[in-house]
């Protein structure tokens, strides 16, 4: 079963099936691991794009969770983002004001939007609110 | 495949009434660009065109794309193919490029992920684009909660209509110089230059997500297969970027159009190797995805039988996955790789500066340490808004000073560690 990782708290509601992990991104990625450890496939890639774990205060990763035998592609791909976040500094959601926290769920849930959309997990075309990153006063 | 690209130096902008090009100075009617741009109901009434110029003390920013003023004169299609204008195949013919200056896109859109063009100063020695001819488009939405993805498009259209309209104004000058580029068919180029390795060159594209996005012939590039491009075909503009992701490693439009891998490939095509092929390949989110890309483009070079490749990335974070996943398997392959690449190792340059990596990747150019900290000076006119150094990546909460001065890390510098080489970054011979 496709399932979402992600501790993008509206980017979970807005999907079929999902894990969330009220946590840091480095806390999605070791429920992730344990997982693949019990026999899940990792589906999307574990990093996120162009953005530092300390700047990137989500997460989501999509899996295929099923019980069976450690797919070792997967252990590889979590294994190694565990490490980069584990030797990186984190932020995490709380420790930023409500524009910026929005800012970064927002992109966090576009770039898993096709991935999302390609594993049938999306239940409307809307995942999430992108008022604050419009035009506004400062 | 024959392409001549007719430049015009520009030395000079100034504004006035009818756009045209004399004696090296680009006249630029505003009332002309704002009835242009403003066609579209989807940018919003405060529309503004300002032009800067090398040495002034000005900032530019948020930056989105910078794009070089280009329009075909003969030839079939016309730049910017399948987003400006028609489907039509590009790269054949003779182009007019205005040499020297470029067009900038500036507004606020995905806040933290736009960039600072300073025109003096300790900053313009990290941006190219401190040293052309500045016109400058200051966007907003019609609509205040206007959808991100229709505003990014209507950005981006707006900045290709201005470059292609300011180069059509001067079709009729006389060119300063004419490059001309000619390119064998695959059958010839297997044919030439036996004694010399065949070289090709995997050109990455970002293609993460919607406002993470790559344009070719107007086609999304996360939906495409690796496939074949001619080198003229890019001069043309056939890869357009949408991006709005970090500002030192998106590739412009202006670096697409100008790509230095490809300029000294074809410098050194039958001199050092047989420059075969160029191919365009995605980077996308699904781990499917990656395998299936990195797979192909090898495939790809494996089929047209290369000996080596130049391999560059686009952004950073997962995109190092893809950018291994390229190399190592070309390398499988028996296929010589060399990476372009940059940093992100930290302020102190002392975190491990790449997301993955191989034992096959040997060989590895670097643009730069994207985190590395720099100081700006205050500039006495801001064509944008400043403000948006607390958000952009590579800045903090705080990062613009009271007194206009700007702390922030090269991240947010426009261009600063351009992937394809299009960087003032480098390792230099005294």
């Amino acid at each position: 079963m496709y399932s979402l990782i992600t501790n993008n708290a509206e980017l979970h509601h807005s999907v079929k099936s999902g894990e969330y992990i009220e946590g840091s991104a480095l806390d999605v990625l070791i429920r992730v691991r344990s997982l693949v450890h019990s026999g899940s496939i990792v589906l999307t890639h574990t990093l996120c794009g162009n953005l530092r774990p300390n700047h990137q205060p989500f997460r989501s990763v999509i899996v295929d969770e099923i019980q069976g035998p450690v797919d070792l592609d997967s252990l590889s791909v979590i294994e190694s983002a565990v490490n980069v976040y584990q030797s990186s500094p984190l932020i995490t959601p709380d420790e930023l004001d409500d524009g910026r926290r929005n800012d970064y769920a927002y992109i966090d849930a576009e770039l898993m939007r096709e991935s999302l959309k390609h594993y049938g997990l999306m239940k409307g075309e809307n995942l999430c609110n992108a008022s604050s990153l419009l035009v506004k006063e400062v | 495949m024959k392409l001549e690209l007719h430049r015009l130096k520009v030395k000079g902008l100034k504004f006035g009434e009818k756009t045209g090009f004399e004696n090296g100075i680009l006249t630029v009617s505003k009332a002309e660009i704002l009835a242009l741009v403003s066609e579209d109901p989807l940018l919003g009434k405060n529309i503004d065109v300002d032009i800067a110029m090398p040495g002034e003390e000005t900032r530019i920013m948020p930056v989105k794309d910078v794009i070089e003023p280009r329009w075909k004169i003969s030839g079939k299609g016309q730049v910017f193919p399948g987003m400006l204008s028609d489907v039509e195949t590009v790269g054949e013919g003779q182009t007019l490029v205005l040499s020297g200056c470029a067009v900038l896109t500036a507004g606020k859109l995905v806040r933290f992920q736009e960039g600072i063009i300073d025109m003096s100063g300790v900053g313009s020695d990290y941006t190219p684009y401190s040293k052309t001819c500045n016109v400058v488009l200051v966007l907003e939405p019609s609509d205040p909660n206007m959808d991100k993805h229709d505003y990014e498009a209507a950005c981006r259209i707006a900045g290709l209509k201005t470059a292609a309209y300011l180069a059509k104004s001067c079709a009729g000058c006389k060119a300063d110089t004419v490059e001309v580029y000619e390119r064998p068919t695959i059958r010839e180029a297997m044919n030439s230059y036996p004694e010399l390795p065949k070289v090709g060159y995997i050109y990455m594209l970002q293609t993460q997500g919607l406002l993470h996005d790559t344009y070719l012939y107007g086609v999304d590039v996360k939906r495409i297969l690796p496939t074949i491009i001619s080198p003229l075909e890019v001069m043309d503009g056939a890869i357009v970027s949408g991006n709005c992701v970090s500002a030192c490693d998106k590739n412009s439009t202006y670096s697409h159009l100008n790509n230095p891998v490809i300029a000294d490939m074809l410098k050194r095509h039958g001199k050092d190797f047989n420059f075969v092929a160029c191919i365009v390949t995605n980077e996308n989110v699904t781990l499917a995805d990656k395998r299936r890309s990195s797979s192909y483009a090898a495939k790809l070079a494996s089929m047209l039988g290369l000996d080596g490749v130049v391999i560059t990335e686009e952004g950073f974070g997962n995109p190092d996955a893809d950018l291994i996943m390229n190399c190592r398997k070309c390398e499988q392959l028996g296929i010589k790789t060399a990476l372009l690449t940059d940093e992100y190792a930290g302020q102190d340059g002392a975190s491990q500066s790449l997301a993955d990596s191989c034992p096959e990747g040997n060989a590895c150019v670097t643009a730069g340490n994207a985190n590395e900290v720099i100081h700006l000076p205050a500039m006495k006119k801001v064509i944008g808004f400043a403000e948006e150094a607390n958000v952009i990546a590579g800045g903090w909460n705080g990062s613009l000073a009271d007194d206009g001065t700007i702390t922030v890390e090269l991240q947010a510098i426009t261009g600063a560690t351009s992937e394809l080489g299009y960087t003032k970054l480098g390792a230099y011979t005294l």
